[in-house]
């Protein structure tokens, strides 16, 4: 289990976040070129106007090709805590086939995912112990 | 036999997803095209009117706006509702005739393109807004449906599959109601 308070207490140099939070020890390099920026937000401005008109489930798997997409893009550039976790969970992102016809196993899916990315988000959040 | 292949060509279409590069051939988009224009149409009018799109950067900003495009397809075939052509003829808007001719146009253009050995794939989630900004839609068009072309890629394909197996009986009832 990790001890937030220590966590924050040994992070490096803090500033506001997007978030409203204070950075983590997570790498400040950037992984993003402002083209691949425009093109996920036309992704997720365009899905918030189309899901009006579609079935309820398309909302979340747009959610899903989104962050496939961004995945993709920032893979490469990533650090080597975060690429680890990109290439192990990315490819399991549960499809659309398994969001209509078994439910509850989507939804397994994505908890599982969600328990990996918070496991990442506290690899980054955490520095290691000094030996 | 003719009838056959026509037959044939119905039931082994399918919806791609993923294409290659590969250019398709001017005479092959006009003959998809042509198809089309012989699609049945309510009263006749035709109100139905097409935009190729293949050049490159087009293409991309097209799916940029269109989350429902998963296919990088060489050539785009966007078909519009021409809103002049439906006021001429006194056609009210909400006239289902409108929609029925999209369908029956996309289909006969998607069996066009499986006929000439190439596949297709109609997309309908994109911002029209977008299209028509992009595009520079005149105002009395309307974008309805985009029918993806191009030669079919060797992946594994993920997306929609059937979600049970079903035949023409289980949609079919003959006769009246009891």
């Amino acid at each position: 289990m990790i001890d937030w308070a220590i966590c924050a207490v040994k992070q490096a140099e803090p500033h506001e976040t997007v978030s409203g939070g204070q950075s983590t020890l997570m790498s400040e390099n950037w992984v993003l070129k402002e083209e691949e920026a425009v093109e996920l937000l036309a992704l997720l401005i365009t899905s918030a106007r189309i899901q009006m008109e579609e079935p309820a489930h398309y909302g979340p798997l747009r959610l899903l090709t989104a962050t496939e997409r961004l995945s993709a893009m920032i893979v490469e550039r990533a650090s080597e805590k975060s690429r680890a976790f990109l290439q192990e969970n990315v490819d399991r992102i549960p499809d659309m086939h398994m969001a209509m016809s078994d439910g509850e196993a989507y939804i397994a899916a994505l908890d599982e995912r969600c328990r990996a990315v918070a496991a990442c988000l506290l690899r980054h959040s955490c520095p290691p112990e000094e030996e | 036999m003719m009838s056959e292949a026509v037959l044939n060509n119905i039931k082994t279409r399918r919806v791609v997803r993923a294409m290659t590069d590969e250019p398709v051939a001017r005479e092959q988009i006009e003959a998809i095209l042509e198809a089309a224009r012989w699609a049945p149409s309510g009263g006749n009018l035709r109100p139905n009117r097409y935009i190729v799109i293949q050049d490159a950067a087009t293409r991309r900003l097209i799916r940029l706006v269109s989350p429902g495009m998963f296919q990088q397809a060489p050539v785009l075939i966007l078909i519009c509702t021409n809103w002049d052509v439906v006021a001429e003829h006194n056609v009210p808007p909400t006239d289902r005739a409108l929609l029925i001719d999209i369908g029956t146009a996309a289909q006969t253009m998607l069996l066009a393109a499986q006929a000439l050995g190439l596949a297709s794939g109609p997309v309908t989630s994109y911002s029209k807004e977008a299209v028509k900004i992009i595009l520079n839609l005149p105002a009395s068009y309307s974008p309805e449906m985009f029918i993806c072309i191009g030669h079919k890629a060797e992946i594994v394909q993920t997306g929609m599959r059937a979600w049970k197996k079903i035949s023409w009986r289980d949609l079919t009832h003959w006769e009246r109601f009891k």
